[in-house]
């Protein structure tokens, strides 16, 4: 169990074209025992990062350090970590026997009767005993899964790494395996670094998200504090299903009245010292609201036409279009719902993120602390 | 909309058989009649009509041929060049295919076509520069200036960095993690996982060796160090055709290359089919 400190970290590809930044100036500093899950987009950079940390790509320039030890120039096999692949990288010819023990045996001077009987352990304490004489072509996608899990606890790794280990994997699976990878995470406290796309899979597993875009660290936290105190837009974007609802909207002010105008019929007064405050001296801003904020059948709000809905069994997710913007909104299911209907949705003024037109940058979160704060705990993380 | 491919018509079918059975006695017919031929004494290979049913002067062929040439020497010769040599490429080819494959290096294309370009080289173009080479290292005359100059061989290269692309990076980097050095990731995972295409490519190489015959007619003079075709060759006298001798000898050839295919069989198809690797 180590510390993993990531310091001014780049990574730049060459090609045809000039120069690629994969990752830019990634700082980072993941605690001893956590879970930490680099989400974002395809080419983010979250996978680049991971093989950085694991040594099987160079760093460009910045250092990575495993507790105080400078472990940037060492070979992956000198870093004391396991890897959980993405196709799981079971070795077709070997049995899940030789699978499990193939490490020890090439890294270690553990004789071989002793590695047997860790590798029945490591197979016990993952139910898959049965298992260990069979090739990996016998197993199923969920079998291999935690074989390749097994391969890469029995070294008891000080750094345990994870890129999308489950995405090959049916939706029901992916869930029970979810939950056993955060049991045995817990259970061996490893320092663990997992990678995703997918933002449910990363608010429901880590102790802490780091989401990137375009190679750049957007925000590191708790997931529902970067949840509710999302630092830009495209973090706010990015963490939520459905994602939060984006409008464009020019601000006038009157006394202590603001009012947003946005596309066709959204018109938002808000009489809140705190929208005013944000806003500054702005006459343009994104209005954003979470799915789960909007509310049919209040009082005021905006007219909306409804496209489609989707109905989820205890709620339905309405998708619908003011302008060129299209507003998904989670309402209860006892609204009976139907394309073409004609609503009104409310929202609260307290559940209104705001952005600047311009960069994205947040403007007001929901927990109304300050974008510069959120900056902060980008910096120095604290569990 | 059926799903099931359709079935060709009978006439189709019928047709396509009778084309399969046409080619197939064509391949087969110079076998036996070089198994006929063989079992004949020398004046009865040219009667008419000719004999079909073969005969019972096998042995006596045979001892003819030992008299004539020490022809079991040429045989043991020619398995001894034919083993080392395919042991040695396939090494060789492997591991230039997996470097090829896996690893990034500068020029890396420019050098790969370069080798493949070799192949279009016939060996009648590289057999005076390799006989010079031969001399000047002191090795004319021995099983060595068979095997080595053609030990790294670009069909081969070609081969095995085709079916090595088709291991994931992932299985190299999980064995990396594991502690493997770079060799072990060639010898314990890259190895064993293109078996298909290493089996085909022996096939390939030994049959390269087991028929060669003008470049070993070169740098070869002494009969004791004789492989098969040059034995072969010797039974073709000035003034006579030793025709008994030669289809025993022929005979007695392809006993070894048939099972060496046997062998390898299961594998050969995979191997030509591409991928060592199916997901």
């Amino acid at each position: 169990m180590t510390s993993i400190e990531l310091d001014s970290v780049n990574k730049i590809y060459d090609s045809e074209g000039g120069e690629i930044c994969a990752v830019n100036d990634m700082d980072l500093e993941i605690q001893e025992g956590e879970f930490l899950v680099f989400v974002g987009p395809s080419g983010c950079g979250k996978t680049t990062t991971l093989r950085m940390i694991a040594g099987l790509e160079d760093v460009t320039t910045g250092t990575i350090e495993f507790g105080d030890e400078d472990v940037t120039d060492l070979r992956a096999r000198d870093r004391d970590i396991a890897m959980v692949f993405q196709d799981y990288a079971l070795y077709p010819h070997m049995s899940v026997r030789d699978n499990i023990g193939f490490g020890l045996r090439l890294s270690t001077d553990i004789p071989e009767s002793e590695i047997a009987s860790m590798v029945e352990e490591t197979a016990e304490m993952l139910g898959i005993e049965d298992l260990l004489p069979k090739k990996p072509s016998d197993l199923s996608g969920g079998q291999q899964q935690r074989v390749a899990l097994g391969r890469a606890i029995i070294r008891e790794p000080s750094v345990f790494l994870l890129d999308e280990p489950l995405s090959n994997l049916d939706a029901k699976l992916r869930d029970s395996m979810r939950k056993e990878i955060m049991e045995l995470q817990q259970q061996l406290g490893i320092t663990s670094v997992y990678v995703t796309h997918d933002q449910t899979e990363a608010m429901a597993m880590s102790d802490r998200v780091a989401v990137l875009n375009d190679g750049e660290l957007q925000q590191c936290g708790p997931p529902e504090d970067v949840y509710r105190n999302p630092t830009n837009q495209f973090v706010a974007g990015f963490l939520g299903s459905p994602s939060m609802n984006f409008l464009e909207a020019t601000v006038s002010s009157d006394g202590d009245t603001v009012t947003f105008n946005g596309d066709a019929d959204f018109v938002y007064h808000s009489e809140a010292s705190s929208i005013a405050e944000a806003l500054g001296d702005r006459n343009r801003c994104t209005v954003g609201i979470r799915p789960e904020d909007l509310v049919v059948g209040a009082e005021s709000g905006f007219n909306v036409t409804v496209t489609v809905v989707e109905a989820m069994g205890d709620e339905n997710v309405v998708y619908a279009q003011v302008g060129d913007a299209e507003i998904r909104a989670r309402v209860d299911s006892q609204h009976r719902l139907s394309a073409g209907d004609d609503i009104l949705l409310g929202f609260d003024d307290d559940n209104v993120y705001l952005f600047d037109a311009e960069t994205g940058d947040s403007l007001r979160t929901k927990d109304l602390d300050s974008a510069e704060e959120t900056e902060k705990r980008i910096t120095s993380p604290e569990r | 909309m059926s799903v099931a491919s359709k079935k060709p018509d009978l006439p189709v079918q019928f047709g396509v058989y009778i084309s399969l059975l046409i080619v197939i006695v064509l391949t087969l017919v110079p076998f036996y009649w070089m198994i006929v031929g063989a079992t004949l004494p020398q004046d009865q290979f040219f009667t008419y009509p000719p004999r079909f049913l073969p005969g019972t002067h096998f042995f006596e062929n045979l001892a003819d041929l030992r008299d004539r040439f020490p022809y079991l020497l040429s045989i043991w010769n020619s398995i001894f060049v034919a083993t080392v040599y395919t042991v040695l490429s396939l090494f060789l080819c492997s591991l230039a295919g997996f470097a090829f494959a896996k690893y990034e290096f500068a020029y890396k294309e420019y050098l790969f076509y370069f080798i493949l370009a070799t192949v279009v080289l016939p060996v009648q173009i590289m057999i005076i520069p390799l006989f010079l080479l031969m001399a000047n290292f002191g090795l004319l005359d021995t099983h060595i200036a068979l095997i080595l100059p053609f030990a790294a061989n670009p069909v081969g290269i070609f081969l095995m960095r085709q079916s090595m692309k088709s291991i994931p990076d992932s299985w190299l980097d999980s064995a990396r993690i594991d502690g493997a050095s770079e060799f072990q990731l060639y010898y314990r995972i890259a190895l064993p996982s293109v078996k298909p295409a290493l089996a085909a490519l022996a096939v390939i190489l030994f049959l390269f060796q087991w028929n060669a015959f003008l470049y070993p007619l070169v740098v070869l003079t002494s009969e004791e160090l004789f492989t098969i075709p040059l034995a072969i060759e010797r039974l073709v006298g000035q003034h006579r055709l030793y025709f008994d001798q030669i289809m025993v000898a022929t005979a007695l050839a392809i006993i070894p290359i048939t099972i060496l295919f046997l062998l390898l069989q299961k594998y050969f198809v995979r191997g030509f089919a591409g991928t060592a690797y199916q997901p």
